[in-house]
C-alpha cells in the first residue's frame, strides 16, 4: 500500500511529505518529497547588494537564523580579504550569538521532538528558555526571529545597556532547566522505549549520505567544524565535542543535550571576555558605514554613506567556500564575485537537506509511528531544506 | 524556455576562480567531464569518503558554460569507538559543462549525491547520466525552466499571464515515479476514485 504522509502533518516539522510504501505497520520504502517551501533564495540574492542578501540568507534557517548571517558574513569576509581585521569584540559577540542560537534552535527541537512522543509539556519549558534567548536577540539586533545582528565587517551595533544583566540572569538560570529537561525526558521508560534502537544511522551510512552536526557525532564521527576548521576565534574556547556510538534517536537526543551544555560553557567564557568595551566593526569606510554622528560633519562620511546605501560595496572577484557548525551540521556557502556589487552566486550547503536524506536509508524496516521519532531525531528545518 | 526573456544580471564573460588564488583552505582541482568519474573514484579511494557538497555555477558566456562543483571532505577509516578526525583536508573539484552536455552520476560513490544531483538537474538543467530517479525536487514537475541558470528572468516567466502552479502538481504521488509494484495509472485510477468518493 502506498501511503501519503504530509505535507500538512503535523509531525514533519514544517512541509514535508513522504511517499510510504508499507506492509500493514511496516516501511517498506519512504520517499521523501521536499520544495513546497521552495523560495528561490538563492535566486534572489544574486538580485541583492552584499548587504542586502544578508537579509535572505537568514531566514534560510529560521530557528538559527544568526548561524546563516554568520557564515555568510565570513565567507564574504574572506573574498574581501579583511577576516583578519574583524574587531576581537565583534568575534566574541558573534560566538557568543552563535553560542545562544544553537540553544534556542536545540530547544526549539526539544520541545516539538518531546510534543511527538506525547510529552507535551517538555515544550513549554524549552520555550521558555528559548524565549529568554530571543529577549536578548531582539536587544541586541532589534528583532526577535531575524535580528540581523551579524554584518559583514563585524556586527550592527555593540551589545546594548542591561544585556549583561539580562545574560547573567539567564547563565544562572540554565543548569537548572537542563536538569529540569533532562529529568522530564532523560530517564522516561515511555520515550526510551520509543526512540532507543530507533532510526539506527551506522557511521559507514551516516558519511555516505553526508550527515553532519550531532547526527554524525551521534554515530560515533567527532566531526564539529568548530574543531575541524575554527573560525570567528573558536580556537581559543574551552569546549568538548559531544559523541555516542549508538546512532539511534537516543543517541542524537543525547548528544544535543549535552551540546547545549558545552554551548553554555562557550557562552560563559565569551561573557567574560566583554568586560572590556571595543569596535565592533571593521575600521574601513569601504565596507562599513560611518558612525551617524560623523555624517553631519564630514564630507567623506557623507560620500562613504550615501556609496554604500546606494550602490553597496563591490567585492573583488574569485570563489570560496565557508562552512561553521550550525545546530543542524556544517552550513556552508560557496561563493562566486565576478567583482560587482552583488553576489553571482551563492551555493547553499544545506545541513538540513543532507541530513533529512538519510532517512530514504534509514526508514525501511521500522513502523510507521517510528518516522516521526526519527524525523524528529533528524531536526531538519525545511526553510533551509528547500531555500 | 521562459517567454520574456531579460538580459541577464551582470553576466559578463569571466571566470572568477581563475583570477584569483584561491583563498580558503580547500585544495582545488579541475577536471574534464570525460575523466571525472574516474577521478572521483579514485578520489574516494584515497579517503575522500563525504561527498559534503554538490552544486554548479552558470557562467553564461564562458565556454564551458557550467562548473559543477564538487566538496569532498577526508575521513579516516572508522576504527571501534569514537573517532576522533581532527581537521580533515577538503577539496574543491570543478568540472566544467557545456549547455547540453551530461556528467555521470556520482550517486553509487555517495549516496548523498542522490537529492544534490537532482537539485543541480532542477535548477541548472544539467543531466547527470546513470542517476536512478533524476526529476526535478524543488520546483512543481511540469515547471518549464531551470530558474538558476543566468538567463532566467529574475521574477520568473510571465507570473501574470501563466496560470500558477497548484501544489497538487507537485506531488510525485500523482505524478513521478510510481513506487514499485505500482503502474502510473493505476495509481492515477486510485487518486480519481478517492477524490470522486
Amino acid at each position: 500500500m502506498v501511503l501519503s504522509m504530509g505535507p500538512q502533518h503535523p509531525s514533519t516539522h514544517g512541509v514535508l511529505q513522504i511517499v510510504l510504501e508499507i506492509e500493514s505497520e511496516n516501511v517498506v520504502k519512504a520517499d521523501p518529497e521536499i520544495g513546497y517551501l521552495h523560495t528561490g533564495i538563492e535566486k534572489t540574492a544574486e538580485g541583492l547588494f552584499w548587504t542586502q542578501a544578508q537579509t535572505v540568507v537568514e531566514r534560510m534557517d529560521y530557528l538559527a537564523p544568526s548561524s546563516n548571517a554568520l557564515c555568510y558574513a565570513l565567507a564574504v569576509e574572506k573574498l574581501l580579504g579583511i577576516t583578519d581585521r574583524i574587531p576581537q569584540r565583534a568575534r566574541d559577540i558573534r560566538v557568543l550569538h552563535m553560542e545562544l542560537t544553537r540553544i534556542a534552535s536545540h530547544c526549539v527541537w526539544l520541545g516539538t521532538h518531546g510534543i511527538d512522543l506525547g510529552a507535551i509539556s517538555v515544550f513549554f519549558y524549552c520555550f521558555d528558555l528559548r524565549e529568554n534567548i530571543l529577549d536578548l536577540q531582539e536587544s541586541a539586533g532589534g528583532a526577535r526571529m531575524h535580528p540581523n545582528y551579524v554584518r559583514v565587517g563585524g556586527l550592527n551595533g555593540d551589545l546594548p545597556d542591561g544585556q549583561m544583566a539580562q545574560l547573567d540572569a539567564l547563565i544562572e538560570k540554565f543548569p537548572g532547566r537542563m536538569r529540569e529537561l533532562r529529568g522530564l525526558l532523560q530517564a522516561n521508560p515511555i520515550f526510551q522505549d520509543r526512540t532507543i534502537d530507533v532510526g539506527v544511522l551506522t557511521p559507514e551510512e551516516a558519511v555516505a549520505w553526508s550527515v553532519t552536526g550531532p547526527s554524525l557525532r551521534a554515530s560515533g564521527i567527532a566531526y564539529d567544524v568548530r574543531k575541524a576548521a575554527p573560525y570567528s576565534g573558536y580556537e581559543g574556547y574551552e569546549f568538548d565535542v559531544p559523541t555516542r556510538e549508538e546512532g539511534d534517536a537516543y543517541a542524537r537526543f543525547l548528544v544535543r543535550l549535552d551540546e547545549m551544555e558545552q554551548s553554555m560553557r562557550i557562552v560563559e567564557q565569551a561573557r567574560k571576555r566583554l568586560n572590556e568595551p571595543g569596535p565592533v566593526m571593521i575600521d574601513d569606510p569601504k565596507v562599513a558605514l560611518p558612525p551617524k554622528e560623523t555624517i553631519a560633519l564630514s564630507m567623506e562620511a557623507l560620500i562613504h554613506h550615501f556609496k554604500l546605501i546606494s550602490e553597496g560595496f563591490r567585492v573583488p572577484p574569485g570563489d570560496v567556500y565557508q562552512s561553521i557548525e550550525s545546530p543542524r551540521g556544517e552550513l556552508g556557502y560557496y561563493i562566486v564575485s565576478n567583482g560587482e556589487n552583488r553576489p553571482y552566486r551563492l551555493r547553499t550547503r544545506p545541513p538540513s537537506m543532507y541530513n533529512l536524506q538519510a532517512l530514504k536509508g534509514i526508514a525501511p524496516g521500522n513502523l510507521i509511528a517510528d518516522l516521526v521519532v526519527m524525523i524528529g531525531s533528524l531536526d531538519p528545518v525545511f526553510g533551509e531544506v528547500d531555500r | 524556455m521562459p517567454s520574456t526573456q531579460v538580459p541577464p544580471i551582470a553576466g559578463t564573460a569571466i571566470d572568477p576562480p581563475s583570477l584569483r588564488p584561491p583563498i580558503d583552505d580547500a585544495a582545488i582541482e579541475r577536471i574534464a567531464p570525460g575523466a571525472l568519474r574516474a577521478r572521483l573514484q579514485q578520489l574516494k579511494d584515497d579517503g575522500y569518503a563525504m561527498l559534503l557538497d554538490l552544486g554548479a555555477v552558470d557562467y553564461l558566456q564562458r565556454k564551458p558554460r557550467f562548473d559543477v562543483v564538487y566538496h569532498l571532505l577526508k575521513l579516516p577509516p572508522k576504527k571501534a569507538g569514537v573517532a576522533e578526525v581532527g581537521s580533515p583536508p577538503r577539496l574543491r573539484v570543478l568540472c566544467g559543462v557545456e549547455e547540453n552536455e551530461h556528467l555521470p552520476t556520482v550517486m553509487d560513490l555517495w549516496k548523498s549525491a542522490d537529492w544534490a544531483e537532482r537539485e543541480v538537474y532542477d535548477l541548472f538543467g544539467i543531466v547527470f547520466d546513470g542517476h536512478s530517479d533524476l526529476r526535478r525536487i524543488q520546483m512543481p514537475h511540469d515547471w518549464e525552466g531551470h530558474p538558476l541558470r543566468k538567463d532566467y528572468p529574475m521574477r520568473g516567466p510571465a507570473r501574470e499571464r501563466a496560470p500558477r502552479p497548484s501544489f497538487a502538481n507537485k506531488s510525485n504521488v500523482i505524478a513521478g515515479t510510481p513506487p514499485s509494484g505500482r503502474t502510473f495509472e493505476a495509481l492515477q485510477e486510485e487518486v480519481k476514485r478517492a477524490r470522486e468518493s
